[in-house]
């Protein structure tokens, strides 16, 4: 099938499956999350499609289709304004199984992932271990077939809604920090298990902390051997960091960046497309822009001819959301005013009354709030720096 | 896909690389430098030989039927060894022009002469107060019984010293702000009379001249492409000639970056090498990081140049503002993080940091790209894809 024929097909599909409710939920996502029941029944249609996980292997419930037509359909879904689905299932945790479970993890797991009947949530980072991961401190000790868990995880986005987390917790205390952590799957309806509820800045909830209060686990849950968890979090970590594809987003907010350009006006009585200074600094993030367009499809073709790409993947990872904040930066320059209006209630899906101010606008402030986080999440931009001086430039 | 080489443009890297690493030291290029042509004519001949100059000329202009990825991967190796051969001027710009619109006459005699690296030329094409728009002319050619007579300056003629002919663009027409509607191109041989040189050095090694024409008679033959219209063709040239200095910048800046890991390792201060500094660390990832976006731009520049792609010229607009910043970063930090020693001319580093600058403001500035880009997007997205 040529990639044109494909991108049809994905379009039909999406102008036929993708009810309004579900595409609000999309055009008004301020952050990677959109709302959590139509994300959900989004999830449900691909799933009845057979397209909820395109990047897994076809034997485990992937589409078996080319690294090109994945690119094309992650575009399509992305331009129609579909809901993204939550990554800590599908792109983190699934992959991850696949490599390291065991047969009756992944017999057990992947099919209730890909239907949406397990909702999962990543415990890692705790209060105080950020980039730091290794210095984690949540405990779990061996107690005849179970494991028993004390301590914290925070940063667990929308835990709130999940019933499954993987965990990285401490079983030895002997050797390199890394060298005694393991990594465990863990139900949320556990006795003992608490979450904690954190607003964020916009005002909305999307993180939570996680309490382990004597939890208990069975051993079986154990991914990969005990103390061994570290390897097996650093391969999703890469998965976390290489399987994002900046560009879409970032043609998103050009796209939404002009539709405000073309329709506010600027101080001197023109649009804000024909103000040449606001030009000037739209035309700089966009050529950063196209040069990181460009850069994934050298790393796609590194993927492709079965390289490794290595660093270039933390390289990624920095531009892409430094670029994407400078994008939000302009938005709320031209939306201005506007942006000051408080109103989560029009931010829902389903909301019906009349919402303040241009519809370009209703997420610009969320949006610029939500995104400092990115280079925060998924290795700091300090620690991908890191990662690259190391790496790459062998410093 | 234009992340991937044939087997031919990866030799091609690969011997222009080797070549220059064993026989283009710097010391022998800053010797070069002092000579009264400001290269090594010796240096030229090799290139020639090589096939370097003919790489990019057309097979039946007895050429290698090179295209722009050969001009990228030759001036990427120039930019990292900071080549001092006027490969632009000569090849890039006048062979450019000549192969593309001059008349039978003129390219029988002068256009195998280019390739051979046996004649040299030099493009005038700017005038003071101007400088930033090509498109500002106010040097004359008059018609007359069997051609034109020109009249007029130019300024900063990049390797007129050594040029044996220049190509020149006058104004035929009614001048029109912002466009290149009236001006038309000459060929011009270094002996006409009439044509008189101010000869200087430029910061970056090179030499260059001010151009002054009086009553330069020419013949009809002298025209190079359309009366009137000369940039068409001088619009193609100018781009692949973008495209050759931001390949070298980015050769330029890769050699920047190795020297400066380099350096902070060696260099101890406060008892430890400079490099285990976590604020060094971080600012030589974020050249690092300049230079592979800018890398990303460049090879998807040539490709689309070389396969006539509908957004080519917003790329090549792209580029060079891209490279007009990455060019400042990284060679502003390079010298910043080797201290005082990079400050010296006795030291690489400085002679790649003038390079850039040069090459940041040459055909334009990051400003004028950026406006350029802008302009071609919006044109593009109301054209009918």
């Amino acid at each position: 099938m040529t990639d044109n024929v494909f991108r049809t097909d994905v379009r039909a599909f999406l102008a036929e499956s993708l009810t309004p409710e579900i595409k609000r939920a999309g055009e008004l996502m301020t952050s990677v999350f959109a709302d959590f029941d139509a994300t959900m029944d989004w999830h449900k249609t691909l799933y009845a499609k057979g397209w909820v996980a395109p990047d897994w292997p076809q034997e485990h419930g992937g589409t078996g289709w080319t690294l090109g037509q994945r690119y094309i359909f992650q575009e399509e879904c992305k331009l129609a304004n579909a809901p993204a689905l939550f990554a800590m299932g599908l792109q983190m945790l699934g992959p991850m199984l696949i490599r390291y479970g065991t047969a009756e993890q992944k017999a057990y797991y992947l099919p209730r992932m890909l239907s949406g009947e397990d909702v999962w949530c990543q415990g890692y980072s705790e209060p105080g271990a950020g980039s730091d991961l290794a210095s984690l401190m949540t405990a779990a000790v061996r107690d005849g077939d179970d494991y028993i868990i004390n301590g914290s995880k925070i940063w667990t986005s929308y835990a709130q809604h999940s019933n499954k987390i993987f965990c990285l917790v401490r079983t030895s205390k002997e050797g390199k920090p890394q060298a005694g952590i393991s990594f465990i799957l863990v139900d949320m309806d556990a006795k003992g298990l608490s979450v904690e509820p954190i607003v964020g800045l916009d005002g909305a909830v999307e993180q939570c902390q996680v309490y382990f209060d004597d939890v208990r686990v069975p051993a079986a849950n154990l991914v990969g051997a005990e103390n061994q968890g570290w390897d097996v979090a650093k391969s999703l970590l890469e998965f976390e960091r290489g399987g994002h594809n900046f560009t879409i987003d970032h043609k998103k907010q050009m796209a939404k960046i002009d539709r405000q350009a073309s329709t506010q006006l600027s101080a001197d009585g023109c649009l804000w497309k024909d103000n040449p200074v606001f030009e000037a600094k739209l035309a700089d993030v966009a050529v950063d822009a196209l040069a990181l367009e460009f850069t994934e499809l050298r790393m796609k073709g590194a993927f492709e001819a079965g390289g490794n790409p290595g660093a270039l993947s933390s390289l990624i990872k920095v531009m892409g959301t430094e670029i994407g904040q400078r994008f939000n930066e302009l938005s709320v320059e031209m939306m201005a005013e506007h942006t000051f209006v408080k109103q989560l209630d029009a931010l829902l899906p389903g909301f019906e009354g009349e919402a303040i101010g241009p519809s370009c606008g209703l997420t610009t402030m969320a949006e610029y709030i939500n995104n400092r986080a990115a280079t925060i999440y998924g290795g700091s931009a300090e620690i991908q720096r890191d990662i690259i001086a190391k790496r790459v430039l062998h410093l | 896909m234009f992340i991937e080489y044939s087997e031919e443009q990866n030799m091609l890297r690969d011997s222009a690389e080797r070549y220059l690493r064993d026989n283009y030291s710097f010391d022998s290029r800053q010797a070069a430098v002092k000579q009264a042509s400001g290269f090594d004519a010796d240096q030229w001949q090799t290139f020639a030989e090589l096939g370097w100059l003919a790489m990019t000329f057309k097979e039946e202009s007895d050429g290698l039927g090179g295209g722009a990825l050969e001009t990228m991967i030759l001036c990427e190796q120039f930019g990292k060894y900071l080549v001092l051969e006027p490969y632009l001027e000569s090849v890039v710009l006048v062979g450019g022009l000549v192969e593309a619109g001059a008349q039978p006459a003129i390219k029988e005699q002068y256009l195998a002469g280019l390739i051979a690296g046996e004649l040299q030329g030099a493009f005038g094409y700017l005038e003071e107060g101007g400088v930033a728009d090509p498109t500002y002319v106010q040097a004359t050619a008059e018609s007359s019984a069997d051609g034109f007579v020109l009249n007029g300056k130019k300024t900063v003629v990049l390797n007129g010293p050594e040029a044996d002919c220049f190509v020149i663009s006058a104004r035929t027409g009614a001048a029109e702000k912002g466009s290149s509607s009236g001006i038309s191109l000459f060929f011009v041989s270094k002996d006409a009379p009439g044509l008189s040189l101010t000869n200087y050095k430029t910061y970056d090694g090179r030499s260059a001249s001010e151009l002054q024409l009086e009553n330069v008679a020419v013949t009809s033959e002298a025209l190079v492409g359309e009366l009137n219209n000369g940039f068409a063709i001088a619009t193609p040239v100018f781009s692949r000639a973008m495209l050759a200095v931001c390949a070298e910048a980015v050769g330029a800046m890769d050699a920047l970056l190795t020297a400066t890991v380099d350096y902070t390792k060696q260099r101890k201060q406060f008892g430890q090498s400079i490099s285990g500094f976590q604020v060094l660390r971080h600012r030589m990832v974020d050249m690092f990081m300049e230079i592979e976006l800018t890398r990303s731009l460049l090879m998807a520049t040539a490709w689309k140049l070389d396969n006539n792609a509908a957004d080519a010229e917003q790329c090549v607009a792209a580029l060079k503002a891209k490279v007009g910043k990455a060019g400042r970063y990284v060679s502003h930090n390079a010298v910043q993080l080797h201290g005082g020693i990079g400050t010296t001319d006795e030291f690489s580093v400085g002679h790649y940091f003038k390079r850039l600058a040069v090459i940041g403001v040459m055909f334009g500035s990051r400003d004028s790209h950026l406006s350029r880009y802008s302009q071609l997007s919006t044109q593009l997205s109301v054209e009918p894809s």
